[in-house]
C-alpha cells in the first residue's frame, strides 16, 4: 500500500523494507529478470567498451594504422572472421562501432529521461498538491503538450538548429534536450493522479496538523510515496527516448558526427541492398536495449505496485 | 450535465489548444530566420526589388503580431499558400493524404482483427502457459521498432526473395504493372508495408484487450450471467467483450493522431508517398509552408479524434458526464 518507504516489522522481529519486498517480488518475475540481465550486459558493454570491441573507435579496416589487417580497404565487406558483423561503407567494423554506440545510447536514454522526469515530477507534485487554479493551469498546459505532434516538431527543431548553428550539429545533447523537453506530459499526469491519491491519507493531514510546512510535506511525505511510480515511468521512458533518437537519426535528422546506433543505420541505409549488415545490426541492438528497459520497467511496475497484481 | 453541454464544453477547450499550437508552429518558422531568405534560397538570381515585393506579399513589412494573424486567417480560410519550391501546399498534401490514410487504416483494422481474439484468449486462460507466452511475446513486440521490422522484411521478401517490391506505392512504369493491372500492382506494393505496420502496432493492442477483458470479467454482472446459466460464449462475447471494447475504442481514437505522427518513419522505410514522407522531405529543405500545414492538420485530426472519443465515451458511459 501507500507506506512504501515506511518499514514493516514482521513477526520474526527483523525489519524488512518495502524495497526489499519489491526486490523479492521482482526476482520471481523471470521476464523482468531477463530485462535486467539485458540492461546489465549493456552496462558492462558501455563501461568496458575498449575491451569488448575488436578495434579502436573509427578505425578504417586496412587503412588506419591500428587496424591494418592485410593492408587492403575493407569496405562493405560481409560478416567474416576478422569482422563478425561485417564492415560499413567507410570500412569501420560494424561490431566495434555498435559497442562504442552503447555509451551514447545510455547517455541519450538517461539524459533525456532525467530532464523529462524532472519536469514531470515538478508539474505533477505542484498540480496534485496545490490543486485549484494551479492544477487547472498546469493540466491544461499538459494537455496542449499531449496533442502536439512531438515527433514532427522534433524533426523541425533539429533541422532548424542544423541550419542556424552548423557548428553544434556534432552534438547529441541537442537531441537529448529536445526529447526530454517534450516527453513529460504523460508522466506528469500519472504522478499528479498518484499525488491526489496519497494527499488524502491521514498521515498527510496529521503532519499538516502538527505544523509541517508545504515544502516538508511535498518532499518528505509526498515525494517518497510516489517514488515507486517515478522509477517505473523513468525506466519505460529510457526505452522510449532511445527509440525516438534512433528513429530521428535514422531519418537523417540526428547529429552527423555522433556514433549513435540510429546514426550508424542512417550512414549505411543507402547501401542496404549490397551491405544489409550495416543497417540491420545496429537496429537489432536498438531493439535489444529498448526491450531490456521495457521488460524491466513492466516487471518493476508489478513488483513496486502490488495493487496491480490483485 | 446533458450530453450536449458536455460536447460544447469539450469543444471549447479545443480552441485555446489549437491556438497554442499555431503560435508554436509560427514562432519556429520565425526563429529559423528570414522567410524571404528561405524562399529565395533556390533562386540566387533574384534582385532586391523582387525581394521587397515578396516581403510585401508575405506581409513581412508589418509588425509580428499582424503577421501571425494574417497567417492564421489564411489558415482558417483554408488557404495553405505555396511551398518555397513553388507547388500549392493544399495540392501537395491532398495528393499524399490518401496513401497515408490507406496504410494507417488498413494497419489499424488488421491489428484490431488479430489482436482482439488473441487478447480475449489470453484473458480467458489467465496465468496459463498460453497466456504467459502471449503476454511476454507482446511485451517483446512493443519493443521492436518499425525501422527494424521494415528493413528486415524488405531485405528478405524484397531484395532476397523478390516476392514483393522493396518500396513505393505503384510501379513507375505502366508496362511493369503486375498482370498489367494498376489495382493489382498497388495491392502488390501495399502488401509488405501493411503487413509490417500491422505487426508493429499489434502488441500494445493485445495487452490492452487482455487487461480490459480481465477487468470486465471480474465484474458482478459476469458472475450473475454465469450463475444464471448463460453459455460461456454468451458471457464472453455478449457481456464481456462488449464492455471491454470501451477502453479499446478510446485507445484507437486517442492513438490515431499519434499513429499519424509516426508516419514519417514507416513511410520513409517503405518509400511510401504519404504525408509522413512529404514531411520528412520538406523538413530537410526547411520548407515552412508545408511543415506548418502538415503539423496543423495532424494536430487538428488529433484534436477531433480526441473529441469524438470523449463524446463516444460519455455517451456509452453516463458516469463520465456527471463529474
Amino acid at each position: 500500500m501507500a507506506q512504501t518507504t515506511l518499514e514493516q516489522r514482521p513477526a520474526g522481529g527483523h525489519r524488512v523494507s518495502q524495497w526489499a519486498l519489491a526486490w523479492r517480488r521482482l526476482k520471481k518475475n523471470k521476464v523482468a529478470i531477463a530485462g535486467l540481465g539485458i540492461v546489465g550486459i549493456f552496462i558492462v558493454m558501455a563501461a568496458f567498451d575498449r575491451l569488448v570491441a575488436l578495434y579502436p573507435p573509427k578505425c578504417i579496416l586496412g587503412v588506419s594504422p591500428a587496424c591494418q589487417l592485410d593492408g587492403r580497404l575493407h569496405s562493405n565487406s560481409p560478416p567474416g572472421l576478422a569482422y563478425p558483423l561485417g564492415t560499413d561503407i567507410t570500412g569501420y567494423d560494424v561490431y566495434s562501432e555498435i559497442v562504442y554506440g552503447t555509451r551514447a545510447a545510455f547517455l541519450i536514454g538517461v539524459g533525456a529521461t532525467g530532464l523529462t522526469m524532472l519536469i514531470a515530477v515538478v508539474i505533477g507534485l505542484a498540480a496534485g498538491y496545490f490543486g485549484g487554479w494551479m492544477d487547472n493551469l498546469l493540466m491544461r498546459l499538459t494537455e496542449v503538450f499531449l496533442v502536439i505532434p512531438f515527433f514532427l516538431l522534433l524533426l523541425v527543431f533539429l533541422q532548424v538548429t542544423i541550419k542556424l548553428a552548423p557548428a553544434n550539429t556534432g552534438s547529441i545533447w541537442l537531441v537529448v534536450f529536445v526529447i526530454g523537453a517534450f516527453s513529460w506530459p504523460g508522466a506528469a499526469r500519472i504522478i499528479r493522479g498518484e499525488v491526489l491519491r496519497v494527499r488524502e491519507f491521514e498521515f498527510i493531514a496529521a503532519s499538516r496538523q502538527i505544523g509541517a510546512s508545504s515544502y516538508r510535506i511535498l518532499f518528505r511525505h509526498l515525494f517518497p510515496n510516489v517514488l515507486h511510480i517515478i522509477i517505473v515511468l523513468a525506466t519505460l521512458q529510457i526505452a522510449a527516448s532511445i527509440l525516438t533518437e534512433a528513429a530521428v537519426s535514422f531519418l537523417g535528422f540526428g547529429a552527423p558526427g555522433s556514433n549513435t546506433w540510429g546514426q550508424q543505420m542512417y550512414n549505411s541505409a543507402n547501401y542496404v541492398e549490397q551491405a544489409w549488415w550495416g543497417t540491420l545490426f545496429p537496429a537489432v541492438f536498438v531493439t535489444l536495449m529498448v526491450m531490456g528497459f521495457n521488460l524491466l520497467g513492466n516487471g518493476l511496475r508489478d513488483a513496486l505496485d502490488p495493487r496491480l497484481r490483485e | 450535465m446533458s450530453i450536449i453541454k458536455y460536447v460544447v464544453r469539450r469543444s471549447l477547450f479545443l480552441v485555446p489548444v489549437f491556438f497554442g499550437i499555431t503560435l508554436l508552429v509560427f514562432s519556429i518558422e520565425r526563429l529559423a530566420g528570414d522567410p524571404v531568405q528561405l524562399y529565395t534560397a533556390l533562386n540566387p538570381h533574384i534582385n532586391e526589388a523582387q525581394r521587397q515585393l515578396l516581403r510585401q506579399s508575405l506581409h513581412l513589412d508589418q509588425p509580428i503580431h499582424i503577421q501571425y494573424l494574417s497567417w492564421l486567417s489564411d489558415l482558417l480560410s483554408l488557404n495553405l499558400g505555396f511551398s518555397y519550391s513553388g507547388g500549392s501546399v493544399a495540392v501537395l498534401i491532398s495528393q499524399r493524404l490518401w496513401a497515408t490514410l490507406e496504410l494507417q487504416l488498413i494497419g489499424l483494422t488488421l491489428s484490431l482483427i488479430i489482436a482482439i481474439p488473441i487478447g480475449i484468449l489470453s484473458a480467458r486462460k489467465r496465468y496459463s502457459v498460453l497466456d504467459v507466452t502471449i503476454t511476454s511475446s507482446s511485451l517483446v513486440g512493443t519493443s521492436i521498432p518499425i525501422f527494424f521490422l521494415g528493413v528486415a522484411a524488405i531485405l528478405i521478401f524484397g531484395y532476397n526473395l523478390h516476392w514483393f517490391p522493396s518500396g513505393g506505392f505503384q510501379s513507375s512504369d505502366p508496362s511493369r504493372y503486375l498482370y498489367h493491372n494498376l489495382l493489382l500492382d498497388q495491392a502488390w506494393h501495399l502488401f509488405l508495408p501493411a503487413t509490417v505496420y500491422t505487426f508493429a502496432i499489434l502488441a500494445p493492442v493485445v495487452l490492452l484487450v487482455r487487461s480490459s477483458m480481465l477487468e470486465v470479467l471480474r465484474q458482478d454482472y459476469i458472475l450473475a450471467g454465469r450463475a444464471s446459466g448463460l453459455s460461456e460464449r454468451s458471457v464472453m462475447y455478449k457481456h464481456g467483450l462488449r464492455n471491454a471494447l470501451i477502453p479499446i475504442v478510446t485507445y484507437v481514437g486517442l492513438y490515431f493522431g499519434g499513429l499519424l505522427a509516426g508516419a514519417p518513419v514507416t513511410e520513409t522505410v517503405f518509400n511510401w508517398p504519404g504525408v509522413g514522407k512529404l514531411f520528412v522531405d520538406y523538413t530537410t529543405q526547411l520548407d515552412f509552408p508545408v511543415i506548418q500545414a502538415v503539423v496543423v492538420i495532424i494536430t487538428l485530426m488529433t484534436l477531433v479524434a480526441n473529441l469524438v472519443t470523449d463524446v463516444t465515451y460519455a455517451y456509452i458511459d453516463p458516469r463520465i458526464r456527471l463529474e
